[in-house]
């Protein structure tokens, strides 16, 4: 695979290696980096604070240590890792911390993080667990809180026209990641899910600005690509929580899948919502956070009476990227101790019948050990479909 | 699948008070009271959670709620989860998760897929709702996602999920500078579930009959706090195995009258129990806190074998929710539903001013260190149930900040008379590890040798405390 890259896609692997790396750059040159974990933290309002935001990552190949002496081991294990790490001095350039009500686990260590890490700035945003008008008024005063309370980090005011600008810079972001997944529409695709959950990973970790540009220059040099980096096989949607590390991907693509599409936090979960432009820009944001990002954790009423209109609804998305993409089966791939997530399986496992997508589902603990086991199970799947 | 097989019958654990040993009754009267509403048909059913600060307004629609979290503790303390875990299990659903949704959910499908009650149901078993009212609290992600799971196997049960948020505790701010619109939100919600409640039982609410209840329950939470500080007392008069039966009327029949009069009763007997020099166990040697963590429903009776090495349990943070009104900072209203709100908020930041005040500390923590001061606790005990990350995590951190606290090494310092003094602050620490109603997770055996450990211990630093 290595002989098909070009110059940005070397940028990726360097930047992936070596997480981290531009933000530490950034940190020397005065730059407040700001942590976050989960999709739910909005981007925008850190950037337009003139800060940069930077994904917590946890890393499957590095044995979780002191961050079991600070959190229980019930806690899901890529959230352990990220923690782990964080309290390890892998992100001591970070300035500061955001954490969201994205699940149990973060609520319950939020004070684990900002007693045991030396951040000068810790913030928790709390998101409403249902939507409607009273949970979208709520979420515009608790972004609005977020607002002030990073305005009085950095000593500077957070105007409306900030907002706007960076809400578009971020469109323009996520228009970009979408471009790029058009890539896989061909079969096979001309771009792998090992080099895209690469870049996406990477991005996260960059300023949005240098993360388009990258953009830009990794689009480029697929578009120049005479062939697939991959040989046809099974085209594959990933569903789960994030995926910040590349070993399942890159298993299910060694052993003949191709993966084509995704619902995963640091994919088309996160990156597929645009936010809209024009209007209040708090409470387009809190639209797009809200009730945008799909994720379990927010309860969606069951409108139609039905569990067939009910699990239509709120897995639609799932079945429209199936269509798009041409998936032949998928991969629900959840880790142990996730709430959210575990509760939907056997929902999800009658809507992937429902659309005729066959479906693996996979319960794992974050660790890149597991996947020689793991490898069996996806080789009999793909032979299944294949 | 071995559904038919059930474990053994477990010991009953021996209680300390009359009012713990009446508690076995009044539950299952109020499971065997749903049932039979079901049958009748003249008043609506409601799956429901506890610790919303709903039940007065339950209550004053006649809207009968179902405690899904006690009736699969019911099937854990019977030693009978197993064969609806499994079932859960079946579905896909991982055994990671809480296991009083997936004993819940187990329970649901069979029960429906039966169109009768599974066969030899605890107590009767649990009856199919009219409604389900789920919260999407900021400490529990299963309650909103246990009901919209049961759903798949009843659709024509509607759900309404109440969003219950408090602003989360953060050093540097006070949290009243955005509990204004928490209030408002919380306000609107409680007011959704009156019209989602009129709609479904076709009845208005009558706000005068809400007002009295949420006076009641105001009442009951002030005589609650009353009566369980009563228990500082020395030798202590009521443990926390018996405070895991007394927290039946906190938790289910909260805004009734059974309820304020049980405590009445309570506070008259352990009155009575401190008069006449009566504590829990007849030789206290070591007074213990139950720091956190739900109990393992299946092996109360651990509580009798802390008992029998002569150690009580004067307090407990698990299911003590209840503060003393007249010390929270809240609003006047005479609106029940605002007043609701504001007692919501109050007490979920109760402990917040204090724990600003302290370097190092943080509510929890707070609450930690005053009950250990007050309860003259010598040892903290707390429960890993690794199924609920709800009450379980966090746990850890908490006893290693009051590690910085409570040193194993003695304190010095010179008094007022100029000579130094040597106190030892040391406080020993215990977790099990098991879990709520899951009993694959638990070992009797090791419970045991850890307890025996611990005492060692706890006697080690009263001999040298008595040095």
């Amino acid at each position: 695979m290595s002989e098909m890259r070009g110059n940005a896609l070397d940028v990726v692997e360097k930047y992936y290696k070596d997480y981290g790396l531009r933000a530490k750059e950034l940190k020397k040159k005065g730059e407040k980096i700001i942590g976050y974990i989960c999709s739910f933290v909005p981007l925008e309002i850190v950037a337009a604070a003139g800060c940069i935001p930077f994904r917590v990552r946890g890393n499957v190949r590095e044995p979780i240590t002191k961050g079991d002496t600070l959190l229980e081991t019930i806690v899901c294990p890529y959230y352990r890792s990220c923690f782990d790490l964080s309290v390890k001095q892998k992100y001591d350039f970070l300035s500061g911390m955001v954490i969201p009500h994205g699940c149990d686990s973060m609520v319950r260590s939020y004070s684990a993080w900002s007693y045991s890490l030396p951040y000068s700035y810790f913030h928790f945003i709390n998101i409403p667990t249902v939507c409607g008008e009273s949970s979208s008024e709520f979420f515009d005063a608790e972004l609005n809180t977020f607002r002030k309370s990073l305005e009085k980090f950095t000593g500077k005011a957070i105007a409306d026209d900030d907002l706007a600008k960076t809400i578009r810079t971020y469109n323009q972001n996520r228009d970009k990641v979408r471009a790029l997944y058009e890539f896989r529409k061909s079969d096979p695709p001309r771009i792998s899910g090992t080099e895209l959950t690469m870049v996406l990973t990477v991005g996260s970790s960059l300023p949005v600005g240098e993360f388009n540009t990258l953009l830009d220059q990794v689009s480029t040099e697929i578009e120049g690509r005479k062939k697939s980096p991959l040989k046809k096989g099974p085209r594959i949607l990933i569903d789960g929580a994030c995926l910040d590390n590349i070993e399942l991907i890159r298993l299910v693509e060694e052993i003949g899948g191709n993966v084509v599409a995704d619902t995963i936090c640091n994919g088309a979960r996160d990156y597929f919502p645009r936010t809209d432009e024009g209007g209040d820009p708090i409470h387009s944001l809190a639209d797009r956070y809200l009730d945008k990002v799909n994720c379990p954790k927010t309860y969606r009423e069951n409108r139609t009476g039905t569990f067939e209109g009910d699990i239509a609804s709120r897995f639609g998305d799932i079945g429209i990227y199936a269509k798009e993409f041409k998936v032949d089966g998928a991969i629900l791939y959840l880790y142990k101790y996730c709430d959210p997530f575990g509760f939907e399986v056997p929902a999800r496992k009658a809507y992937y019948k429902s659309v005729n997508v066959p479906l693996l589902h996979l319960e794992d603990i974050y660790s890149a050990g597991t996947m020689s086991q793991l490898r069996t199970r996806i080789q009999a799947f793909l032979e299944m479909i294949g | 699948m071995s559904e038919e097989q059930k474990e053994a019958k477990p010991k009953k654990r021996m209680t300390a008070t009359q009012a713990a040993a009446s508690i076995g009754s009044l539950v299952k009267e109020f499971i065997t009271d749903a049932i039979r509403a079901r049958a009748e048909r003249k008043q609506k059913l409601a799956y429901t959670f506890i610790v919303c600060h709903h039940e007065e307004i339950f209550r004053s629609m006649d809207v009968i709620p179902i405690w899904t979290e006690n009736f699969a503790g019911v099937c854990g303390a019977k030693r009978d989860a197993e064969r609806f875990l499994q079932r859960a299990e079946s579905l896909g659903l991982s055994r990671s998760l809480c296991t009083y949704a997936l004993c819940g959910i187990g329970f649901d499908q069979w029960r429906e897929e039966l169109g009768q009650m599974p066969p030899d149901s605890p107590w009767g078993g649990q009856p199919k709702p009219d409604f389900m009212i789920s919260s999407g609290q900021i400490l529990c992600d299963p309650r909103s996602k246990w009901y919209q799971a049961s759903q798949q196997f009843m659709p024509d049960v509607p759900i309404y999920n109440i969003d219950l948020p408090y602003p989360l505790f953060q050093r540097d701010r006070d949290h009243r500078e955005v509990w204004g619109y928490y209030h408002k939100y919380i306000v609107k919600q409680l007011r959704g579930l009156v019209a989602f409640l009129e709609e479904q039982t076709q009845k208005k609410m009558d706000y005068d009959r809400l007002r009295e209840l949420v006076d009641l329950s105001d009442r009951t939470w002030n005589l609650i706090d009353e009566t369980y500080s009563l228990r500082k007392a020395v030798p202590c008069p009521m443990g926390t195995g018996d405070a895991m039966n007394t927290m039946v009327p906190i938790n289910f029949m909260m805004a009734t009258q059974k309820a304020y009069d049980f405590f009445v009763n309570l506070k008259k007997e352990l009155e009575e129990k401190i008069a006449k020099g009566e504590g829990e166990v007849q030789e206290e040697r070591y007074r213990l806190m139950w720091g956190g963590g739900l109990p393992a429903w299946f092996a109360l009776t651990d509580f009798n074998y802390f008992n029998s090495k002569g150690a009580s349990f004067p307090a407990e943070t698990t299911y003590r929710m209840v503060a003393p009104l007249n010390e929270m900072d809240i609003p006047e209203t005479k609106d029940p539903i605002e007043h609701l709100a504001w007692r919501w908020l109050g007490y979920w930041t109760f402990w917040y001013d204090k724990a600003k005040k302290r370097q190092g500390s943080e509510p929890d923590v707070e609450r930690l260190i005053n009950w250990i001061e007050e309860y003259k606790i010598d040892g903290i005990v707390m429960h890993e149930a690794f199924s609920c990350r709800t009450w379980h995590v966090g746990l850890i951190w908490q006893l290693h900040q009051l590690a910085k606290i409570y040193k194993p090494i003695p304190d010095y310092s010179i008094g007022r008379d100029g000579k130094k003094n040597r106190v030892y602050r040391e406080l020993p620490s215990l977790i099990l590890e098991s879990d709520i109603i899951d009993i694959t997770s638990y070992s009797e055996v090791d419970t045991k040798n850890k307890i025996d450990a611990f005492i060692a211990t706890l006697e080690s630093n009263r001999l040298n405390k008595v040095a």
